[in-house]
Parts: structure tokens; sequence; C-alpha cells
């Protein structure tokens, strides 16, 4: 860079002015605001998400899957359940189920609630002779099997009945295209808060895989902007607890598997599921609360030490290397526990909502949605530092450095969200493509606007060199980003969880909102505990000239 | 002014000037070959010759001496294809991520690794392209009009996109490879004596003046050039793996398949450069280019290779036993306690294990055993293609058909055989070209004055 001239390293100290702790309060209550908004113009009849069936005053449809070894004469016998179809045309069948629950739906014109499916088989049993009741009740091991086998289940959708019988094959195993067991209200309320709580924890944590890769890649060029991840990591806790929450109340509405527990169903018995009674080692509650507590605690002491090390370092003497050296041992023990462990967090909070789908490049995918947005909130809060006066040893270069990072994990993210789409699409095994094939045949608009929010936008702007280094830059794309990613961890398990009618309300926004707003309060006040520079970090120099070694 | 940190190890040793940078580099050129240089390459030129047999043996009979069959139709032939692929990949990330990174430790090795590159992705288009029979109209593999006597080609196709991602990844690598070196042709030609040498080196120089304005435009290619070739780290082993993964085979269709692939390419590349690069360093004296902390740095990337690569391994496990798809689970256990479990075991400890020694400042840093390792991960790598193609083809869906392969002599010919074009090509590479690049080591001398 040839910086001939001479930088005096000194120590800086950050005090939120009011306007930002207005500004994330004014986050805060508005989030409240809204969400209490949402919350209170929520239908508390049942899976609000779903309006089309608003006017449905009782469903409960439960899915069966197959099962390779469901007899087909346990699947019969066990159709002594009550059709009530309401809907004269004929068009939308209820048909009961080899579990033996009722359904009954008071249709309207143009609610069309739930419709339980066999593939193909079952159309034409229910269907083609126009009796429901007949194809439910009849004795034998004809229709029936089909029915009771991969029973699908579509909700509030017109013409659902047609494309999914077209889609799926009768062929081939089990297809849930999400677990539509009756969802009370409050389930909206239970997964929004899972997904804030996760989207948290999981940015607190990339932030401090950040500063962990720094030093066991003795990187010199961050040493200037450590302090912002260092802060950020300590939200770890907070996030955690809420994601604790979420989950002790609304395991059951959110994971089919949680709730499928509950039934302690044997082999052979009515409504059997192999597949989560086989996963049942992984699919627990003990697991579900037990193995991410434990690796949360894990990590957020890695985090705590490491930030206590660089506290001593700051205090201690110029060219000390004994707390650099051991800020390497502990991040390096921090990264290989994080490298084999996190996708658990996803497998468990994340894929288990569609319980029977799969896919290995989950816990990366989750990985890279996370990362960048780490990554976002770091340049956001180096830039606004910035323009506040702070950090007088970060220049242009460093923001560039972080923009060519952004845009290294934008395009990673988008790399990750195209081959899990696409080898899954090209393969088109019907107990995979179900994951997509709601997102896709439901959602269409969020499909491709979580596709351009997280790359389109992001890959061409920051593409520039100009934008880089520009400082408006950042906070609009950072946060365009930002909220992008959260959408994405979003449109996870939404679909997974109402069907195919979810959508954005108000509580989801007041939720997003009160947790950014309470991010971003907290890492500022974190900020302000300590000075901003890690004085004696033995690559100091290095960053603040922005040149390395020889 | 220099900022670097003290704790900073030295990138050249041996307070070398720019004028013994450019004697020390040119001595292998302007000197008549050691006789290291021509028993190594007598051995290679033995090599190339059961390639030349093996080659001939296969193309005047036919495919059919080959073992594969119609359950494991890719076999040694696909395996080996895959491996020289992934070796290409630590080339291009040494030379262009480490460059978009400003690792200047790349700077000794950039120019060795990328030669391996493209000697490599030489060595891997021979196994498809033998593999289709009928070499001769192996061109119908490109989009010609139906009058060149092919059909259209279906794009579909990943096998289709790896004609197309190899030849790029071919031509941007020869031509990064290629403008990296012409100032140091340059200098070459500067020195060499006979005339015939004369011409080839101003030839291949195209008339390079070392101007200033040479210079700028030298970086600026430099600059786009890696960023080009940044995204084909990513995309050449990508449309590898999608050559299995958009398959419906248990153990091929995986949606890790893609970044678990490139991370294997960058391990077995790491893997050859530090197999190559040991040895160089000491038998052409470049210890203090090529430096402990150079080797240390590579193991550290093994390392962390390794690892994701195994995290991978345990994933792909760990999910087949989660989706309670009889067909997955069969196809893992199968290979972990089927008749090909040592195949299995020697990739797990290989790649997973083995590279786990480099935790250890001894291991990292004791040029023989880096070496033993670099073997170990050579061949950890290979098993793991021969793990995937063949474990997931020899038992399929139909029980009938289940058979067990391996290669026959024919098949162990071409791949000994490959190793005598890459190594030949290596050798000549050292005795006519400079492998490492001067003009950028001699930024980096502490001795600059």
């Amino acid at each position: 860079m040839g910086h001939g001239h001479h930088i005096e390293i000194k120590q800086e100290t950050f005090l939120m002015p009011s306007k930002a702790k207005r500004f994330t309060m004014i986050m805060m209550i508005l989030g409240v605001v809204l969400s209490g908004i949402g919350i209170a113009t929520m239908d508390r009849t049942g899976t609000s998400h779903n309006t089309d069936n608003s006017h449905s005053p009782a469903k409960e449809v439960t899915t069966t899957e197959s099962t390779h070894e469901h007899s087909v004469a346990t699947a019969a016998e066990s159709h002594d359940t009550v059709n009530t179809a309401g809907n004269a045309e004929g068009t939308h069948a209820e048909a009961a189920h080899a579990e033996g629950t009722h359904t009954e739906a008071a249709h309207d014109e143009g609610t069309h609630a739930e419709a339980a499916h066999a593939e193909g088989t079952h159309a034409e049993a229910a269907h083609a002779e126009g009796t429901h009741a007949e194809a439910a009740h009849a004795e034998g091991t004809h229709a029936e099997a089909a029915h009771a086998e991969g029973t699908h289940i579509e909700g509030a959708h017109d013409d659902a009945h047609a494309e999914h019988a077209n889609v799926d094959n009768e062929d081939f195993g089990p297809r849930i295209e999400y677990h539509a067991i009756q969802k009370p209200w409050t389930t909206e309320i239970w997964s929004n808060l899972l997904v804030a709580g996760y989207f948290f924890t999981m940015i607190s944590l990339c932030a401090l895989f950040w500063y962990t890769i720094q030093y066991a890649a003795n990187a010199g060029w961050s040493v200037t902007i450590k302090r912002v991840p260092e802060a950020m990591f300590t939200f770890i806790p907070v996030a955690f607890v809420v994601v604790l929450i979420a989950l002790a109340f609304g395991k059951d509405d959110i994971y089919h598997w949680a709730h499928y527990e509950h039934l302690g169903l044997k082999p052979g018995d009515v409504g059997y599921d192999a597949i989560l009674a086989g996963k049942s080692a992984f699919l627990n509650t003990k697991m579900l609360f037990i193995f991410p507590t434990v690796l949360i605690v894990l990590w957020y002491f890695f985090g705590t030490r490491l930030r206590a090390l660089s506290l001593k370092e700051d205090n201690g003497a110029k060219g000390d290397v004994t707390y650099f050296k051991k800020s390497i041992r502990f991040s390096a023990a921090f990264l290989v526990t994080f490298g084999f462990l996190i996708s658990v967090l996803a497998w468990l909070f994340m894929m288990s909502v569609d319980a029977h789908w799969y896919s290995t490049i989950f816990g990366v995918y989750n990985f890279a949605t996370h990362w960048v947005s780490s990554i976002a909130f770091i340049a956001v809060f180096v830039i606004y530092l910035k323009s506040q006066g702070h950090l007088a040893l970060v220049n242009k270069e460093h923001q560039h450095d972080l923009g060519k990072f952004m845009f290294a994990f934008t395009v990673f993210w988008a790399y990750i969200w195209l081959f899990q789409y696409l080898l899954i699409w090209y393969a088109h095994i019907p107990e995979e493509m179900m994951y997509y094939q709601i997102r896709y045949e439901n959602y269409k608009s969020f499909f491709l606007g979580n596709f351009i929010l997280n790359f389109a936008i992001p890959f061409l702007f920051l593409l520039m060199r100009k934008a880089k280094r520009s400082k408006w830059v950042f906070p609009v794309i950072g946060s365009i980003m930002i909220v992008g990613h959260y959408f994405d961890v979003w449109f996870m398990i939404m679909p997974g969880i109402f069907g195919p009618g979810a959508s954005i309300g108000l509580f989801d926004i007041g939720v997003f909102l009160f947790f950014a707003g309470l991010f971003i309060y907290w890492t500022l006040n974190q900020l302000q505990k300590r000075g901003l520079v890690a004085m004696n970090h033995p690559f100091i120099e290095e960053s603040v000239y922005h040149d390395t070694g020889i | 002014m220099i900022h670097d940190s003290l704790i900073r190890e030295r990138l050249v040793t041996g307070d070398k000037t720019a004028a013994d940078v450019t004697r020390d580099i040119s001595r292998p050129i302007l000197n008549q070959p050691s006789s290291a240089w021509k028993i190594g390459f007598t051995l290679s030129l033995i090599f190339l010759g059961i390639f030349g047999v093996s080659l001939f043996w296969t193309v005047w009979t036919g495919i059919g001496v080959w073992n594969i069959n119609k359950s494991v139709m890719w076999g040694w032939d696909i395996t080996n294809f895959v491996f020289w692929v992934g070796i290409g990949h630590a080339g291009t990330l040494i030379s262009a991520v480490l460059l978009l990174f400003r690792q200047k430790w790349r700077m000794s090795i950039n120019r060795s690794a990328e030669a391996m590159t493209i000697f490599a992705v030489v060595c891997a288009a021979m196994f498809p392209v033998f593999h289709m029979g009928r070499v001769w109209v192996g061109y119908w593999a490109l989009p010609l009009p139906n009058s060149f006597g092919s059909l259209w080609v279906n794009f579909n196709s990943p096998l289709l996109w790896d004609v197309f991602a190899i030849s790029t990844y071919f031509s941007v690598s020869l031509l990064f490879w290629y403008i990296g070196m012409i100032p140091d042709i340059a200098t070459i030609r500067d020195k060499v004596k006979t005339k015939t040498a004369k011409f080839w080196y101003n030839f291949f120089s195209m008339g390079w003046t070392g101007s200033t304005r040479s210079w700028a435009r030298y970086e600026l290619v430099s600059l786009i050039l890696a960023g080009i070739s940044t995204p084909l780290v990513l995309s050449v082993h990508t449309i590898v793996s999608a050559d299995f993964a958009t398959s419906v085979i248990p153990g091929w269709h995986t949606t890790i398949f893609p970044p678990y692939f490139v991370a294997g390419a960058i391990f077995s590349g790491f893997g050859m450069v530090a197999t190559l690069l040991v040895v160089a360093r000491k038998v052409m004296n470049y210890e203090n280019y090529i430096t402990i902390g150079h080797l240390e740095a590579m193991t550290k990337i093994i390392m962390v290779t390794g690892t994701l690569v195994g995290i991978a391994y345990l994933t792909e496990f760990f999910i087949a036993w989660y989706s309670i798809n009889e067909y997955e689970q069969y196809a893992f256990i199968n290979r972990a306690t089927g008749p090909y479990w040592w195949a299995y075991w020697s990739m797990m400890s290989c790649n997973l294990l083995a590279p786990q020694v480099f935790w250890f400042k001894w291991a990292r840093t004791t040029p023989w055993f880096i070496f033993t390792m670099s073997i170990v991960v050579n061949v950890g790598m290979w098993f793991e293609r021969f793990v995937i193609i063949v474990t997931s083809l020899h038992r399929d869906y139909l029980p009938s058909s289940w058979v067990m392969y391996s290669g026959s002599l024919t098949e162990v010919g071409l791949f000994l055989g490959t190793f005598g074009i890459f190594f030949t090509c290596f050798f000549l590479f050292a005795k006519f070209l400079p492998v490492i690049n001067m003009s950028e080591v001699k930024t980096i001398l502490r001795n600059r004055e």
C-alpha cells in the first residue's frame, strides 16, 4: 500500500449515542407493537396461516405415511371413520385415514379444506365412484391399501388434487408434504420465535467463527475490526434461550415427529410410521433439547475464553504473544467442534420440520446462510462505527476486504442453494422432491424472491469495486442480505409447518424487528465495554497499514 | 516500509538478493541436466511406455480389455479421471484463490502447482476420451452440426457439462500459467546462449521488455485471470460431482457432493503438490525458496480439507441412516462392511484420520514425514473415488446383477501410465522453464536494496 507515514495506534472507547439507543428502542417497540397486533388479529381457530381455511370450525387431518411394511389389512379395517363431504360437487374429497381420525370439514364455497389423498389410487376409489364413504369403509384389501399408503394431504388448494396426483407417482414411498395436523393458533408464535432465536444464535456463533478463523489462518488484516464480531458473539445465550422457549412450548406443533412421539405407536398399530419410528433415536425430545444445549454451552465457553484472552492482551505488554498463542489453541478447538457438529443444529431445528425429508447438504446450506448474514452484520457495524468517528484505524481497504467477503459468501450461498435444488430437481425422487414441490408450487414468489434477495441483488452490487468502498452500499445491501437470509430461514420451516398457506404477517415482521433491534442494541452495548482497538495483538500493525508479511 | 509482525516467518530465507534469485532459479535451465534429473526422466519415460502399450491395446482391441461390466460400467477409468482432475485443483487454488487472499507464500509454489494442474488435467482427459471406445469420433462430444456425423449433444447431461467445465478449466489454467511465466521466460531469453534456445525463449516471451506499462498490464491480467479462475476451482469438481449426484443411485445421489468433492480435490491437489515439492526443493536446492514455512502452510491446508472431507463422509453416513431408506442405508453399510470394506477403511484412515497428525508441529515441519503423508493422501483419495464408484455400482437394486469388479492389467497399466505422462511433462518443465516465479519472488525479498 505504500504508507510512508506513521499511524499512531491508540485505544478508542465507544459510547452508544442516544440516537442509536433511540433507534434500537424504536425497532424493538415497533416489533412488539406489530407482533402484538399480529397476535390480536390472529385467527384463534386453527392453522391461522391458512387463511383459506378460516371458515372451517374444526379440522383434524392426520397424516399417515406409507410404511413399506404397512399391513394392508389393518389399513383397510381401520376405516371406521366419518366423512363429511360438504362439498356437493364432489371435487374436494375428504377422506379419512388409516389412523382412524375424523375428518370433518364444513365446506363453504371456496374453502377447500383437507383432502387426504392416496396417490392416484385413492382418487380413483373415492372420486371416480363419487362416494367417499364407500371408499373409506370398503372392506377388503384393494383400493384402500393405496389409500393407507402414502396418504397425501392438500389443504387450501383448488387444483391441488390434480396437480399432485400427477406429480406423485404411486410407486414411490412416503410423501407427506406437511404435517397438517390441527395446529393451535399459537404455533405461529412459537415457530416465529424459533426462526428468530435460531437465526440470531447462528449469527452470533458465526461471529465467533469469524474471528476464530482469523486466528487459525494467522490473518493480519482483520485485527482492527476484531472487536465487532467479539461483541456480536455475546448474544448467543439470549438468542438460544429464545430457541429453547420456542421449543418448550411449540415443539409438538412445529415438529411432526414430536407430535408423533406422544402417540407411542407400535409396529402394526394403525398410523404407525416406520420412518419416524426409525428416526426416533435422533429425533426425540431429549436430543432436541440436550444436544444443542451442550454444544452451545461448549461454544459459548470457547468464546468467553477468547474474549477474556483478548482483554488480557489489551492490558498486557506489547510484544507478549502468550495470549495470542493461547487464542490460536482455543480457536482451533472451537473450529474443530464447530465443523463437526454445527450441522446437527440445522438437522434438529430446521430439517426435522419436514420429518421425512433429508438432504446431506442441509447443514452446509444453513451455515452458508448464517455465515454470510453474520459478515453482513459485521460490515454494517463497522460502517456505523466509522460514521460515528470511531475505528480511526480502519480504512477503505478493510472495508473493501469486508465487501469481498460478503461478495464471496453471497456466491457461496447461491452455490449451495442452487446445488441442493438442482440435484434434487434433477434426480426427481419423490421423497426428496416434496420439499421443493410445496415451496415451488405454492410459494413461487417467495422461492424466487429468496434467490433475488440473497443472490441477484447483492451479487450485482458487490461486484463493483466502487460499491465495496462506498459508505452507503453496505448499510443498504447488508440490510437486504440480513432480511433476505432471515427470510431464507423462515422459508426453510414455515411451509413444512403450515403447508401451502403460510404467509408473512405483522407478527412475523414484528418478531424480526424486535430481535434485530435487540441484537443491535446488545452488540453496541457490548462494544462500549472495552476498547475498540486490540492493542497488543501481534498483527495490529499489519492491519493498520494493511500490509502483510514478507 | 515493512509492517509485518515479528512473529511472521520469512518467506525467503538465506538472505537472498534479486541476483541470487535469478541465478538459483535459472540454473537448471542453463546447465546440463543433473544425474537425478536423468534418472527421474528415464523412469518417467518407462511409465509413459507402459501407457502407450496399454492404450494401444485398449484402442486396438476395444474397451472389452477392461474389466468393467454391465453393473460396474465405470471402474478404474472414471476413478482415475476424478483422481487426476482433483489433483489439478491445488494449482488453481494456489494461483487464483491465494492471490485474491494476498497470500504471499503462494509465490514460490504457484508456478509448479499450476504446471501440475495442466499435466493432471491432460492425464484426466485420457480416461473419458478413451472410454468412449471409438476415440476417433471423440469430437462428437462437442456440439457440432449433425452434418459432421454426430448427433446434437444432450445439454441436460452432466457428462457434457464435464466437457465444457474441463476444457474451460484447462484453457484458463494454461493461459494463467503461461502469462505468469512471460517475464521469467524473458529473463531466460536474455541468458541462454544457443541460437535455437534464444529463438524459442524469444518467441514465447512475446517481446517482453519489462517496461512499467507491461508490468501494469501484467498485474491487471493476473488479477482478472485470478477472478475467472476462482469460480473454476469450485465449478470443475462440482460438475464432476454432478456426474454422480444427478443420478438416482444410492451412494451417488446425495446433495453434499458438490462442496465435498471440491474440498476433496483441494485436499488431493495439495497432497500431490507436497509430494512434488518436498522432493524438488531438495533435489534442486530450493530450500531457501520453498521453506519449511511453505510446507507447514500446505500441511495445514491438507489437514483442514481432509477434515472437511471426513465431515462429509460422516454426514453422508449419518443421513443415510437418518433417511430410513433401506437402499441408502444399504449402500453405506455395504461400503463399510461389504466385500470392498478394505477400500472404504483405506479411504477413511488415509483421508480423515491420517491428516490429523498435522496437529503436531513436528509432523508439519519434517520434510520426509510430509512426503510420506502426501503419498498417504494420494492413495486415500484414489480409494475415495474407487469406493464411491465401484461400491455404489457393484450391488445395485437388482441382486441378480450383483458383481465384483477389479481392474484388469490394461486398466492398471493405463493408470500407472498416466504417471508417466505426468512426470515426463513435469521433468521437461523443470528442465526448460523456471519452476519458481522469479519476478514475483523478488518482490518479497528482505534484501531488496
